[in-house]
């Protein structure tokens, strides 16, 4: 039997700058036992030790690939301010991947319409890598992504290249432009950019990820554009201490966020207690 | 199989027990009752109200470490020492349905190998609760007061003599312990009146029929303002409940800076860091949202889909505890029949 809460070895193979206060981290597996590849899917999280301090879990945000993974960190707390100290070469502890993650096959040979806030545009990006690793599968691509300043948004220097991804628009907007940056695109909360939305609710599918007032206010308008309930899928976050469903941290009515989710359509938690959505 | 043994025949037994055993029974602590482990039949004391506190203690202790690292060159040090063998003696029904619960909860996807193999060493010795006290409302959540299934053995006190039943071949082996005959047909009579005297005393009730749909439509009943405004936050009712199975995670450095341990520790979404979350957030930042997560876990949502017990059964035992431990005098009891609309 083997311990929920033993650690998989790791070191910290690439640090990535996004913004003043967020990271990319490239992890990469250094023990002999790892877990297998098809058990990482987009969408899910993963508990990330730093030796000493604590554990935290954080969404991956690439794909997997040669015992290699992209986690995202933006510094709140303790852990994350620790995690920052971290350089390459750093050993690492990792649990999980844990959770059921985004709809992938769901999505197959839909649209897929991507709405995102600040950094919950990270547990995204390993979709919009599966959709360029396998293009055909999918129709259109529609990402909207809302930051609060173009300096707040994260992954900008992949932007063009998703921009050109074949069938595939990206829109941005920002709540605010502090002087000194220049901004050509829309000014306000990211619900505007349903304004313009191109992805109809015939064949399609939405995943969104961010704030959860924001997606509070995502889902409302998509229901407003005859969008249904369970084509909406929304990743919640709370503090996942064990990953396993047995803590309790996570609990939702009956549901838990780290087992039963992150991912949940809309119309599987909608009406559940303790939520802004 | 079912034997019946005289009550002096008891210590024989019990010490045979204690021979090959770590034995627990109930004990009497000041003007209360506790299970520890005993040394001698004579501290029993088989006619104890529900102790203090449950007996999940044994199976995911207050606090447990959970890994020790090594910090100059970041391995990970091997984990705590399991448990040995132990013997609950004297258990009560509404104690003994706390169990598929936890085992459901520690045993079942992510199985704990520390709570598995305290579980696998645990011998359960039940007893029939003939004078349910002021608190105790087992009869109506069907979890007693005489347990039908999930002991080894199950001892019935019958006056002059107790009525031994097995619930299982490590129950039956038990019987090789004891002087006994084998019970009659007016024996096990006995023991039905016995539990349907018990059962004309309960003080308390709880009406379970569509709980888990009354608690869903009654998410904004005023009770919950008015409880929170009580509420002292202290999660006794938690750490008295013998199914509330939640705990926290924290890291600890030796002060000679070169090992760090994990640990969990019992924790309780009655506290207001319990669903906190970064930048600040806090998903129960209300301590009304914080009383109607505990009682909709117990009556509500958390029920028989959740742990996969029986139909109609919630996660709530109706040991009493909660109501006990509560220095302000919330009664999970009386909530129930609020939000139904019977007070």
């Amino acid at each position: 039997m083997i311990d929920p809460f033993q650690l998989t070895k790791a070191v910290i193979k690439d640090v990535k700058f996004e913004t003043k206060d967020t990271y990319t981290y490239t992890i990469q597996y250094s023990s002999e036992e790892i877990p297998p590849a098809d058990e990482f899917k987009p969408g899910q999280f993963i508990e990330f030790s730093v030796f000493g301090v604590g554990e935290a879990p954080f969404s991956l945000s690439s794909l997997y690939r040669n015992k290699t993974f992209d986690t995202t960190i933006r510094e709140v707390g303790d852990v994350t301010r620790f995690i920052h100290k971290c350089k390459i070469g750093d050993k690492v502890g990792i649990r999980g991947p844990y959770g059921r993650g985004w709809p992938v096959d769901e999505a197959k040979g839909k649209d897929v319409l991507l709405i995102a806030g600040g950094i919950g545009i990270a547990p995204l990006r390993p979709i919009i890598q599966e959709i360029v690793r396998n293009r055909d599968d999918y129709g259109r691509l529609e990402i909207l992504y809302g930051a609060r300043s173009p300096g707040e948004r994260i992954f900008v220097d992949e932007f063009e290249l998703w921009k050109h991804i074949p069938k595939t628009y990206l829109k941005s907007c920002v709540d605010c432009v502090p002087s000194g940056f220049s901004w050509s695109e829309k000014v306000g909360v990211v619900t505007i950019l349903l304004e313009e939305l191109l992805t109809q609710p015939k064949d399609s599918i939405v995943l969104t990820c961010g704030p959860e007032i924001m997606m509070h206010y995502v889902v409302k308008g998509l229901i407003d554009l005859q969008f249904s309930e369970d084509q909406v899928y929304i990743s919640l976050e709370r503090h996942m201490k064990c990953g396993v469903g047995q803590c309790g941290h996570c609990q939702i009515g009956p549901k838990y966020v780290c087992k039963d989710g992150p991912v949940f359509a809309y119309s599987e938690i909608k009406g559940l207690p303790d939520l802004i959505i | 199989m079912a034997n019946k043994i005289e009550k002096k025949e008891l210590a024989v037994f019990v010490n045979k027990l204690l021979d090959k055993y770590e034995v627990i029974g109930p004990k009497k602590k000041k003007s209360q009752y506790v299970f520890e482990i005993i040394s001698s039949p004579d501290d029993l004391e088989l006619d104890y109200p529900t102790t203090i506190l449950p007996l999940k203690k044994f199976l995911t202790p207050q606090k447990e470490d959970l890994i020790t690292f090594n910090l100059n060159n970041s391995d990970v040090l091997e984990g705590p020492n399991l448990e040995k063998k132990q013997l609950l003696f004297g258990v009560h029904s509404c104690d003994l349905n706390s169990f598929p619960i936890l085992d459901k909860v520690f045993t079942d996807e992510n199985p704990c190998p520390r709570y598995a193999k305290r579980r696998e060493n645990l011998i359960l010795v039940a007893l029939t609760c003939n004078e349910p006290n002021e608190y105790c409302f087992c009869k109506s959540m069907g979890t007693g007061p005489s347990p039908d299934s999930g002991y080894d053995l199950l001892l019935t006190d019958l006056g002059e003599e107790y009525l031994v039943e097995s619930g299982s071949e490590v129950g039956e082996s038990l019987f090789s312990l004891m002087d006994g005959k084998n019970a009659e047909d007016v024996d096990l009579k006995r023991k039905e009146s016995i539990i349907e005297s018990a059962e004309s005393k309960f003080e308390r009730q709880v009406n379970t029929k569509d709980l888990p749909e009354i608690f869903q439509k009654n998410l904004d009943h005023p009770i919950w303002m008015e409880l929170g405004k009580k509420d002292l936050a202290c999660a006794q009712c938690i750490h008295s409940c013998p199914t509330c199975y939640c705990y926290d995670v924290r890291d600890d450095i030796n002060l000679n800076i070169d090992s760090s341990t994990r640990y969990r520790e019992w924790d309780s979404c009655f506290l207001k860091e319990f669903a906190e979350v970064a930048m600040e957030g806090n998903y129960r930042k209300d301590r009304s949202s914080r009383v109607r997560q505990f009682m909709g876990h117990n009556l509500g949502w958390g029920g028989a889909e959740q742990y996969q017990i029986e139909k109609g059964r919630a996660k709530c035992v109706g040991c009493g505890r909660c109501i006990r431990a509560c220095p302000v005098d919330i009664d999970i009891t009386e909530v129930a029949a609020t939000i139904r609309g019977d007070k």
